[in-house]
This record gives structure tokens, C-alpha cells and sequence, in this order.
């Protein structure tokens, strides 16, 4: 096989990965870590300029993967900004020198997007200051390398909290901004992207500039959901709201189709403040609502409790006893399911996060299950996102694809309200097609128990995102090592334009190289 | 297909999550992942010696947050411990803040106490005999509590800096408390090694044994903020987390607690902290419990937290065996 030479930064006709992504063009699954001859001239150039590029071991060991755990690279250097300066002067020097600057937040990315593979790794994490709560106008500024945790942490000293954002207390305001962030609010409140109401971003060149819907608009638009192709975001302005704590009823399927189907029937009644579903396989579907105040949990169940058909949970029970009685040969699966369940859901009521019946921060309560149910040194989540009509089939055919590879896994499904027709959906997590609501699901197996090889989990990916290019879907996770599938999802027309696009922003394509480009 | 595997519960099972930065001291002052318990683990499974993280290391101030945070249930602050006795054996020089001395096994003429409760004062209370003398009277006076002579500080402050402990400083040490059945034990670094040693016994802190007298649970009010000792609450976390749970329930009284429900440590009492409160970062640390909060009085469980607050504050900054007695 020929393989064209690389130069770094360009979009080559790609030789397909041996191992992965059968058929699909692409780089390479995990690129070699590139080797710069000048170096030394760069880290000089930065010292010059007041930036310490830390280039020990143990500063870049600690980014060696992501939360994925299945992309490994190395670093030459680390840079722990200050300020926004610093970064313009990191990325000017980048561009000069050509040396690929790679963003990193939490590192929460599955497919190795913040994984560096040489150059600099960017650690967000030291821009972390809130800089200022205005009760007035609700919304809080702050720096972007903050997680949302820590953001809640200080915006619940003045009784407020956040929007919407992951149910993950690492996740970076910056790096959730660049892709979307969904919630379980999502389906009211629109993805964490559409909370931001300013942005100040360093651009691939090194200006600072401040964005929002009036100024600036062309980089705003590009920033949010832009997968940090075209800036780095340093501060935001976010709507925020009074904090108040939620309670939260659960509803049993043991039909997924039902249980979507009742899903978006709340959804698009917005009937409740926060909804989404959770599953155990596909044969205990819950169904979670919440709600931030007695008089929507009151009005949810005076019009849409008794239109729902999912059961209480002794009735479930015993639907699932009389299930698995009938098929002992399934007795393994019953007593996983139930294991499971005894386990996970006394998580969500833990008294130290509940007060009078109610819990007190989601985010905690979340995300604490999510690290300690489904977390590990590995995380194969693959997604799949779809207009509302689309859902029900991308799911079903998604969770075939689950049950062909692995014993146990989850879906988790969710509603995400489109802020209408605007230019930062397109080549985003949001489906083309969709209008009003998107809904997407996230199919992960659990691994933590046996251990599966790289091949393995890659052939799961590639097959729930076949689904997506079968269906003219879209994706939350396409970027790093399953950015083969840009253009197969998006199109060439697309894929160029923004090309272009980004080929503008940033000349030597420095900034986070092979996430999309 | 899969191989099945066997559970490991080192730095190997951290994943990376992150979330014990979110209640490390040291990350919040520092932003600098290398000072943190995933910085460590992280680069460590990627092949670095203890050596190279030795700041990291010596920096930790060992307040145990991590530890009820971490979702993997790693034993962190075994680990943390661990660690710095790696580090001593392979190193020369040590920081300012060490003990100049391992635990010896000639403590202060001890004598063997005969009540059911012992007060094991240790360094948190040294050098008050006022508020010693309050706790033991508020407790039931010297019939129903007796005051260790050994109370272990040495054992305390070996253990925190990663130094050996002679076994039969340890024997001697707990054969002294042999007669009780409960022990309030000020230094909350000492709680789980008592457990340990001692599993009959009721090990507790100072706050909650205080606490349990009706007459200081009424004294704390809605606008004071109590700074629980960190080290031993999060030692039985699961435990006391909802024993602070009723105290704010019956009191409205506030505390260092944060989301996560871990208790913010000032530092103070650590060996850094008892060394150099500055550069143990402190007023900083302390500055973050205040930050927003709206109260009228600070109420300590840890006498090294007094001094911290006072200099930060205007406030009337009590320890809680006195909270009663202030207007």
C-alpha cells in the first residue's frame, strides 16, 4: 500500500487505519507522535515572551489519555495559562512555528480529541476564577478552564445555579461550550452552547476577541459547537437562575419504544423540568422526571402522570418476575438486572445529597453514579443523535448492536431543545433535519469487569455509527478517533466548506489537529 | 471477546475522573494538577517514581477529602501515607516540616486511666488546659472521662510524615486506653489507626462528642458556621455525614461542607500547617469556606482553626466547648 506523505496540518486522502474503521478513510487510529526540529527555537521564542512550557515527564504523563482510555500521546511540553495573553502568545508562536497546540479542560473526551500527540497540550484547568455574578441580569462570567463543579459550587454561595450542563463534575465550561453539553434538562432548557451569552476567544492566530449573538457574530457562531476548531474560548458569560433543589419520580418500561415514545410525549409538552431514560440492557427502562418545583411535579401529575405507560415499581417487579419466570435459561440476565438495580438507584437517594426529600445538587448525585457505575480506565460510549421521528428506530437498531457485542450495557436517552435554525448546529451533535427538539443516546457497554480489545470495541463503534450514516443521523462523539465519519455523515460539501473555513481561522492547523480535521 | 479480570484498588484503579481535585485544598490554591491525588496516580501509571513527585508528595496536607470522594473506593489516604514512606527510604533530605524525631517509646510517665471515656488531647488541644478542662467538664466531669497522658501526638505526626512507628510504641500506647470503651480523639489523623488497633472501641472527635451534649448542640444557631475537623470526619464519612446532617437539621447552623458534602479543611493542624500556616496556604483555604457565606460567628471543632479564622475575620471565632458560654 502506498501512504502518501502527511504534512502535518493538511487533510491528505487518508490510508485506512488497519486495525479500525474497516473501509473508512481516515489518518490513523492513534497518529505517532510527531517530532519538530526546531523545537527548541519555539520554547525559547515562548520564555521569551513569559511562557513556561513545562516539559517534564510527570507534568505530561498526567495527559497521556483521556477519560476514554483508549487514545494514547504524549505531549512535548505543557502550558498552564494565565491568562488569555498567554494563550495569544502560545498561538501566535504555533502558527510561526507550526507546532500543534492541543486544548485540554477535564479531559472528559472518549476518542482522544484532548489527547496530544506531541506539541503542546494546552491545560485549561488553571483558568478556573469566576469573575462575576450579576443577580440582575442572572448570568455569571468566568473563566473558561473552570469545571461546572466548581462553577456550582460558587454560584451556590449566592443561591443560584447553572442552566443546563454534563452530568459530569469535571467536565470544563470551555471545553462543553465547543461541543454542546447536554443535560437532563436538555430537552427544556437547549444544550450548555446555547447558555452562553459572551464569549472573549483567542483565535487560531492569537487575537483575543469577544464574541457574542451581536458582536462578532460569525466566531461566535463558529466557537459554540465548533469542536475547538476555530478559537479558544477563555471566558464566558452564562445564564444562570435560582438554585432550587429537585425531585425526582421514576417510571418502569420494559419496552424501549414505549418508553421513548412517552419521552418525547413529556418533551414536547415540556410536562416536566427535567426527563430522560436510563436502562438496565433493554429490559428495565426507566423512565426519570424531575422537577424544580411542587407546583410543576403537581401540574405533571394532575395532566401527564396517567398518560404515561410505564409502571410503578412493585408492578414492574413483578411484570420482570413473571418474565424471567417463564424463561429460566435468562435467569443470569435477572439476577444482573436486579443486582443492578438494588445497586444504582439507592445512588441517586443517598441522604447526604437529599434534603427533605429532595435532591440537592444533580450534578453530584449524577455524576458520582456515572464514575462509579459505568466509569473506568476505559469508556466506550458511542451516540447516536436523530430528529424525533428518526429516534425510535436509531435506537432500536443501536441497542441490536449492543446486544451482539456485549452481555451488559446502557442506554441513556435524552431530549436537547434546538434555539431554531442557527449556523452553529450545522456539522454539530444536533441532526440536520431536527427542528424544535433533537434527541440523542448514548450506547455504553460496561467494561468493567473483562477486558475487550481495542478491535473489539472499535468494530461496536463503527457499527452504531454505520446506523448514523444509514439514517442521516448525527453524532455528539465525531470527532478524534471516529472522525472518519465527518464526511461520511456530513457530506464533502460540507465538510469542505467548513474546511475552508477553518483553513482561514488558522493557517498551519495548529489548533487541536485531527479532532474533525 | 473478553478475558475476566481481577479488581485492583491501588493508583492503577484510578480512572482519571478527576472528581477528587474538586475537593483538594491544594488544587483549589494551586491549579496545578501535579500537586493532586490524580496527578499523581496519573503519573504515576504512566511510569514515574516517587522521586520525581515528591513535591507533590510532601505537599499533600493529608486531609482525607479525596478519599469519600474518589468513586473507585481507593484507599486513598493509606495510599498518600504509603507513598511518603516510599519517598523516605529512597531520600537525603527532608522538608522543614517534618518531625525531627520518629515516635519514641518513652512517652510522659503515662498513667493508665480508669474511666470508661478517654480524651485523647493530642497537639489539636495542646497548650489550652481551659478548653481541656471545659471539654472534661461538659463530659461529666473526671469520674466519667480520663485524659490520656500518652495521647499519641508523637504517633500523629510519625504517621502523617511516613516515618516508622516502633510496634511497641503502638503497644504501649493503646494498652493505656485498654480500659475505656470510647475515646474522643482530637487528632482526626489517628481515628482510623485506632479503629484499627482497637476495634471494640468507640473512636470519636471532639465535635461530635461535644455535640452529643444537648446543652452545645442548642448553643450552635443558624447564623454560625462550624468548622468541622476534617481528618476525622472523613475517616467515617458515611457515618457522620448524616450525624451532621441532624446537626444542621436541629441547629439551621452552617458548616465547611461543600457539595460533595466534604469536609473544607483550613490545613491548619497538618505538620505544614503546624509548621508555616502561610505557606500551608491556610488563610486561603479558610477565606473559601467564608467566601459568600453570611454568618455571625465561627465555631470550631479543631483549636488550630482558631487562630486561622481570627486572622482573616472580624468575627467571633470560638471553639465549641465554649459555644455555650459566648454571647
Amino acid at each position: 500500500m502506498q501512504i502518501p506523505v502527511i504534512e502535518p496540518g493538511c487533510i491528505p486522502p487518508d490510508p485506512v487505519s488497519p486495525d479500525s474503521l474497516k473501509g473508512i478513510p481516515r489518518q490513523q487510529t492513534n497518529p505517532a507522535r510527531r517530532s519538530f526540529e526546531n523545537w527548541k527555537d519555539f520554547v525559547g521564542h515562548l520564555r521569551s515572551e513569559g511562557v513556561f512550557v513545562r516539559e517534564g515527564k510527570v507534568e505530561s504523563s498526567i495527559f497521556v489519555t483521556d477519560a476514554g482510555g483508549l487514545a494514547f500521546g504524549l505531549p512535548h511540553g505543557v502550558v498552564r495559562p494565565n491568562s488569555a495573553e498567554d494563550i495569544s502568545k502560545l498561538l501566535k508562536a504555533a502558527q510561526l512555528h507550526r507546532v500543534p497546540v492541543t486544548v485540554r479542560g477535564g479531559g472528559l473526551t472518549t476518542e482522544g480529541e484532548s489527547v496530544a500527540f506531541g506539541g503542546i497540550l494546552l491545560d485549561m484547568s488553571s483558568l478556573n476564577k469566576v469573575l462575576k455574578i450579576d443577580a440582575k441580569a442572572m448570568t455569571v462570567r468566568t473563566q473558561a478552564g473552570i469545571f461546572w463543579h466548581q462553577l456550582a459550587e460558587i454560584l451556590r454561595r449566592d443561591g443560584m445555579d447553572y442552566l443546563s450542563a454534563p452530568l459530569n463534575l469535571t467536565a470544563s465550561v470551555g471545553g462543553t461550550l465547543g461541543v454542546g453539553g447536554i443535560d437532563v434538562n436538555s430537552s427544556r432548557l437547549g444544550c450548555s452552547s446555547d447558555q452562553a451569552v459572551e464569549l472573549e476567544v483567542v483565535t487560531p492566530t492569537g487575537e483575543i476577541m469577544r464574541c457574542s449573538e451581536t458582536e462578532n457574530p460569525e466566531l461566535f457562531e463558529r466557537v459554540l459547537l465548533g469542536y475547538g476548531q476555530f478559537g479558544v474560548i477563555t471566558e464566558a458569560v452564562l445564564k444562570i437562575r435560582k438554585f432550587s433543589p429537585l425531585t425526582m419520580q421514576y417510571y418502569y418500561y420494559a419496552s424501549l419504544r414505549t418508553a421513548i415514545e412517552d419521552l418525547q410525549m413529556l418533551s414536547k409538552a415540556d410536562a416536566a423540568d427535567y426527563a430522560g431514560i436510563l436502562t438496565i440492557l433493554d429490559r428495565a427502562i426507566t423512565l426519570l422526571v424531575a422537577f424544580d418545583s411542587d407546583e410543576r411535579r403537581k401540574e405533571f401529575e394532575q395532566i401527564w402522570k396517567h398518560k404515561l405507560r410505564g409502571h410503578g415499581e412493585l408492578g414492574f417487579g413483578l411484570l420482570m418476575a413473571r418474565y424471567y419466570l417463564l424463561r429460566p435459561w435468562k435467569m443470569e440476565e435477572a439476577l444482573y438486572i436486579a443486582s443492578r438495580r438494588f445497586k444504582l438507584f439507592p445512588e441517586f437517594n443517598r441522604p447526604e445529597f437529599m434534603r427533605d426529600g429532595k435532591i440537592i445538587d444533580r450534578t453530584v448525585v449524577f455524576s458520582r453514579a456515572v464514575w462509579k457505575f459505568w466509569g473506568g480506565r476505559q469508556m466506550v460510549i458511542p451516540d447516536l443523535s436523530a430528529k424525533a421521528e428518526k429516534f425510535v428506530e436509531a435506537v432500536e437498531r443501536g441497542n441490536a448492536v449492543c446486544r451482539k457485542y456485549f452481555k451488559y450495557y446502557t442506554l441513556y436517552c435524552v431530549g436537547i431543545k434546538l434555539k431554531g435554525n442557527l449556523p452553529r448546529y450545522e456539522m454539530s451533535c444536533i441532526p440536520q433535519d431536527a427542528s424544535d427538539i433533537a434527541y440523542g443516546c448514548e450506547f455504553e457497554p460496561m467494561l468493567r469487569d473483562t477486558d475487550y480489545s481495542r478491535d473489539y470495541l472499535q468494530s461496536f463503534k463503527n457499527e452504531i455509527y454505520d446506523i448514523g450514516v444509514d439514517m442521516g443521523l448525527s453524532y455528539y462523539r465525531f470527532g478524534g478517533m471516529m472522525k472518519g465519519y465527518i464526511r461520511r455523515v456530513f457530506g464533502d460539501e460540507m465538510v469542505d466548506k467548513h474546511l475552508a473555513m477553518k483553513k482561514a481561522a488558522d493557517p498551519a492547523m495548529i489548533l487541536n489537529p485531527d479532532v474533525i480535521f | 471477546m473478553g478475558n475476566k479480570k481481577k479488581k485492583t484498588k491501588g493508583y492503577e484503579s484510578c480512572s482519571g475522573c478527576g472528581v477528587c481535585l474538586l475537593v483538594c485544598p491544594l488544587w483549589r490554591t494551586t491549579g496545578a494538577m501535579t500537586y493532586t491525588r490524580k496527578g499523581r496516580a496519573k503519573a504515576m501509571q504512566g511510569g514515574v517514581s516517587h522521586e520525581e513527585i515528591a513535591a507533590s508528595i510532601d505537599a499533600c496536607l493529608m486531609c482525607g477529602s479525596c478519599e469519600p470522594a474518589c468513586p473507585e473506593g481507593i484507599g486513598i489516604v493509606a495510599m498518600n501515607l504509603e507513598q511518603r514512606r516510599m519517598l523516605n527510604q529512597s531520600r537525603s533530605s527532608y522538608p522543614a516540616w517534618y518531625p525531627k524525631n520518629e515516635a519514641t517509646a518513652s512517652p510522659r510517665n503515662s498513667k493508665l486511666p480508669q474511666t470508661k471515656t478517654i480524651l485523647m488531647a493530642g497537639r489539636n488541644l495542646d497548650g489550652d488546659i481551659k478548653i481541656v478542662e471545659t471539654i472534661v467538664d461538659l463530659l461529666g466531669g473526671d469520674k466519667n472521662i480520663g485524659i490520656a497522658d500518652d495521647d499519641g501526638r508523637d504517633i500523629a505526626a510519625a504517621i502523617e510524615a511516613g516515618l516508622p512507628v516502633p510496634p511497641d510504641r503502638i503497644a504501649l500506647c493503646i494498652s493505656l486506653l485498654r480500659n475505656a470503651k470510647n475515646l474522643i480523639v482530637s487528632e482526626g489523623l489517628l481515628h482510623r489507626q485506632l479503629r484499627e488497633w482497637l476495634p471494640a472501641k468507640k473512636v470519636m472527635g471532639v465535635g461530635e462528642a461535644l455535640l452529643n451534649i444537648p446543652s452545645i448542640r442548642r448553643a450552635l444557631r443558624p447564623d454560625d458556621i462550624f468548622i468541622v475537623e476534617s481528618r476525622g470526619y472523613h475517616s467515617d464519612f458515611e457515618r457522620l455525614v448524616k450525624f451532621y446532617d441532624r446537626l444542621r437539621k436541629d441547629t439551621g447552623c452552617q458548616m465547611n461542607l461543600d457539595l460533595q458534602r466534604i469536609a473544607i479543611p483550613t490545613g491548619a493542624s497538618s505538620l505544614r500547617g503546624l509548621h508555616n500556616k502561610k505557606t500551608a496556604g491556610c488563610a486561603e483555604h479558610a477565606a473559601w469556606i467564608l467566601k459568600g457565606r453570611k454568618f455571625k460567628r465561627i465555631v470550631v471543632e479543631d483549636l488550630a482553626d482558631m487562630e486561622v479564622f481570627q486572622e482573616i475575620t472580624d468575627v467571633p471565632v470560638v471553639h465549641l466547648s465554649m459555644a455555650g458560654f459566648e454571647k
